[in-house]
C-alpha cells in the first residue's frame, strides 16, 4: 500500500522532462486553478516531502484530458502522474469528501452517483430492448452510468436504441447487471477498485457471450479499449457504428433539421482515441444540417472539464468555466446547435448554456439525438 | 485508551424499491445492498481518532449472521484493531441486543463504549442507552464532540432547536455518536482487501454465557406502508413538465 515517490520518477518518466512547458501551455485548467504541470513534474522529481506536495487541492482540478501527455515531446506520463498521486491519496483515505462518496457509491451500487442498482435499466423498460440473461445477442450495447440514470442523458440512450432498432442492428444490454466501467474511478485514484471492476465486467461480458461492444460514452470506450487487460473483445464508440450504418445505406434519414450545427470533440473520443471523422461524417449526412467547424477542433478541442472525476469534484477551480467559453465560441460562429458525443460533455454544456444566459441562442444535442430527429 | 464500538450491518433503502414479505413481518431484502450503519461509521472513525491521540485498542462488535463480517472488515480497514462477531438472533428488540452486547463486553477492560445514535433500518435509538443501564455505566446520547481529560470525557450533545448541551461524563462510559462528529476518511478497496486477512473472532451466544431464556420485549407483528397523506402532492411527468408544474404552484403560493 505504501508508495515510494521515487518510483514515480521511474514509472512516469519524470527524469526525461526537459521543462519546455508545453504541458502547462496546453492545459485547459491552467487559467482556472493553480495547477502547473511543468512545475509539478519538476517538484515531484526533486521533492523530499512528497506528503506535503500531495496535499495540494489543485491536484483535483486536472480533468485527465491528456493534452499535456499527448503533446509532451519527451514522453513524460503527466496524467499518469496525477493519477498516481491520487492513488497515493486514495490509499491513505485522504481525498475530497465528494470524491470519497463517488468511490464508495461505485463499490456499493455500481455507479458513482449511488443510484439504486436495480433501477439501472428502468430507462429501457418500454423500449423492447433485449437483456442478456433473458435473451442473447453477440453485440453488447454498454450503456454506462450517466446514460442509465441521468434524465438528460437517458434521452441519448433512448435515441440510440431507436436508431439501432430501425437499422435492424441485433444487440442486447446487460440491464441491472451492468456496472460502472471504472474509467473515472481509475482517474480519481482508485486503482484497486478499477481492477476489480475490470475483472468483474470482463467475466460478465464473456459469460454473456459478448463478441462486440458498443459504448455510448467515450469514457467507457477508452476503458474497454485501452485499459482492460484481458478483454480481447472489439469495442466501438456508437458514432463509429452510426457512421458505418449511414455509409452502408442502412439508415434512411429523411426529415430535414433546418439547423446550423458545430461539433465539440470529446477528449476521450477525439484526442485520446483519434475518432475524429465518424462524428463529422454523421453530421454531414444529416438532411438540413449545415455543419460549421470550430477553430479549436479535433486534437485542439477545448476540454469541457467533465472528465477525470471532475463530475464529482467540488470547487478547486475559479473563473469562467471552459463549458461557457466553448458555448460562446459556438455562438460566435453562428451555430444554433452545439453537438457532441459524450454524456459528460453534454451535461457540462447543458449547465454552461444556462449559466452563460445563452439558452435562447443555442441548444446542446448529442449526435444520436440529432440522428433520431431526422428519422421522422 | 481502549474503546469498544458496537456496529450493525443494515440494508440501504433510501433509493430502493421497498417491498413487504408475504408474512407481512419484514421488508424484502434479497434485492438490497447492505453496508455499515452510517452512524456507526462515524463512531468507528471517532474511536480511531481517539486511539491516534491516546493510544490503546479499538474493538468492534456486531451481532448478526455470517454476512455481518463484511462490516467488521470495513471497520478493521478503518483502523480498528480487533473484531468480534456474535452469532445471534436477527432481532429489532433494542433491549435484547443491548443485553447480548452487555454479556459479551462484561469483564473486558475498556475506557469507552461507542455506538451510533441509531440504526438506519429500524431507528429505535435504544441500544447505546440500554447498554449503559445494564452495565451500570454513565452515558451521553447524540454526541457531537468528545474531549478526554484524564478519567473524564467532556462531551457536547445535540439537542432540539440548535441547542447544544455540554456534559462531563466519568469514564468508563457509553456515548452514542451523532453523524457529523468527524469527517469519515475514504476506505480504499485495497485497505478492505488487506483487512480481510485480519482475524475476526466469532462467538456463539452460549460461549459468551448468554441465556436466551429472557423474554423478548418486542417482536415485529406487521410492517406496512404509511397511509398517503393529504398535504403531499407528487408531480408526475418529464423533468421539464414537473418544473413547469412546480413553477406554477410556487407562483400561486406567492400570490
Amino acid at each position: 500500500m505504501k508508495i515510494d515517490p521515487k518510483t514515480f520518477v521511474h514509472d512516469y518518466q519524470l527524469n526525461i522532462c526537459i521543462q519546455c512547458g508545453t504541458c502547462t501551455g496546453g492545459c485547459p485548467v491552467k487559467f482556472r486553478s493553480p495547477l502547473n504541470m511543468r512545475r509539478l513534474v519538476r517538484e515531484t522529481y526533486l521533492t523530499d516531502n512528497f506528503s506535503s506536495l500531495s496535499k495540494r487541492a489543485e491536484l483535483w482540478a486536472c480533468t485527465t484530458c491528456s493534452t499535456c501527455s499527448l503533446r509532451c515531446p519527451s514522453g513524460v506520463k503527466n496524467v499518469e502522474l496525477i493519477m498516481g498521486i491520487r492513488n497515493f491519496l486514495a490509499n491513505k483515505g485522504e481525498i475530497p469528501s465528494t470524491i470519497r462518496d463517488a468511490l464508495e457509491n461505485t463499490l456499493l451500487q455500481g455507479n458513482p452517483w449511488g443510484r439504486f442498482r436495480d433501477r439501472r435499466a428502468d430507462w429501457a423498460k418500454d423500449l423492447g430492448v433485449k437483456i442478456f440473461g433473458e435473451e442473447t445477442s453477440e453485440t453488447l450495447l454498454y450503456v454506462g452510468c450517466a446514460p442509465s440514470y441521468d434524465p438528460r442523458v437517458q434521452s441519448v440512450s433512448t435515441a440510440l436504441v431507436r436508431i439501432f432498432q430501425k437499422a435492424g442492428v441485433d444487440f442486447a444490454i446487460l440491464g441491472k447487471k451492468e456496472s460502472c466501467c471504472g474509467n473515472e474511478i481509475r482517474r480519481m485514484g482508485e486503482q484497486a477498485l478499477f481492477k476489480k471492476l475490470a475483472k468483474d465486467n470482463t467475466a460478465l461480458f464473456k459469460k454473456s457471450g459478448v463478441k462486440r461492444i458498443i459504448t455510448l460514452s467515450p469514457h467507457c470506450f477508452n476503458a474497454f479499449k485501452n485499459e482492460y487487460p484481458d478483454l480481447n473483445i472489439p469495442v466501438q464508440h456508437y458514432t463509429q457504428v452510426l457512421a458505418d450504418l449511414i455509409g452502408g445505406g442502412k439508415l434512411h434519414l429523411s426529415k430535414g433539421l433546418g439547423i446550423s450545427a458545430t461539433y465539440h470533440d470529446p477528449c476521450f473520443l477525439g484526442k485520446q482515441n483519434k475518432v475524429f471523422d465518424e462524428p463529422r461524417k454523421i453530421l454531414a449526412s444529416l438532411p438540413g444540417c449545415d455543419f460549421i467547424e470550430m477553430e479549436r477542433s479535433r486534437e485542439r478541442s477545448l476540454c469541457c472539464e467533465g472528465g477525470g472525476g471532475r463530475m464529482w469534484a467540488e470547487g478547486g477551480t475559479e473563473g469562467k468555466r471552459n463549458g461557457e467559453i466553448r458555448i460562446r465560441e459556438a455562438v460566435a460562429l453562428g451555430a444554433k446547435t452545439l453537438a457532441t458525443a459524450c454524456p459528460f460533455c453534454l451535461l457540462t454544456f447543458e449547465d454552461s448554456v444556462k449559466t452563460s444566459g445563452l439558452a435562447e441562442q443555442i441548444v446542446i444535442k448529442d449526435i444520436a439525438e440529432l440522428v433520431v430527429e431526422t428519422m421522422g | 485508551m481502549n474503546i469498544i464500538v458496537c456496529v450493525k450491518r443494515i440494508p440501504k433503502t433510501a433509493e430502493a424499491d421497498i417491498l413487504i414479505e408475504k408474512d407481512g413481518k419484514d421488508i424484502k431484502r434479497d434485492h438490497l445492498v447492505f453496508a455499515l450503519n452510517d452512524w456507526d461509521g462515524y463512531a468507528v472513525r471517532e474511536a480511531v481518532l481517539l486511539k491516534e491521540k491516546f493510544e490503546g485498542e479499538v474493538t468492534v462488535i456486531t451481532i448478526g449472521p455470517e454476512e455481518s463480517k463484511e462490516v467488521l472488515t470495513r471497520c478493521l480497514a478503518m483502523g480498528a484493531d480487533r473484531a468480534v462477531r456474535i452469532e445471534g438472533p436477527s432481532s429489532s428488540d433494542g433491549h435484547l441486543i443491548a443485553r447480548i452486547l452487555a454479556q459479551a463486553i462484561k469483564g473486558q477492560s475498556f475506557d469507552l463504549i461507542l455506538t451510533g445514535v441509531q440504526a438506519e433500518d429500524d431507528g429505535w435509538g435504544q441500544v447505546g442507552v440500554a447498554l449503559a443501564q445494564i452495565l451500570g455505566l454513565p452515558h451521553a446520547s447524540i454526541v457531537t464532540h468528545i474531549e478526554i481529560e484524564r478519567d473524564k470525557a467532556k462531551v457536547r450533545r445535540e439537542l432540539e432547536g440548535g441547542i447544544e448541551e455540554l456534559l462531563e461524563v466519568k469514564l468508563p462510559a457509553v456515548l452514542t455518536i451523532q453523524t457529523g462528529i468527524n469527517e469519515p476518511k475514504y476506505v480504499s478497496l485495497s485497505a478492505i482487501l488487506d483487512a480481510e486477512d485480519k482475524e475476526t473472532k466469532e462467538v456463539g451466544m452460549e460461549e459468551i454465557g448468554f441465556s436466551s431464556k429472557g423474554p423478548l420485549d418486542a417482536t415485529i407483528d406487521q410492517v406496512s406502508f404509511p397511509p398517503t397523506g393529504k398535504m403531499a402532492e407528487i408531480l408526475k411527468g418529464s423533468p421539464e413538465e414537473v418544473v413547469g408544474q412546480l413553477t406554477e404552484i410556487i407562483k400561486k403560493k406567492k400570490g
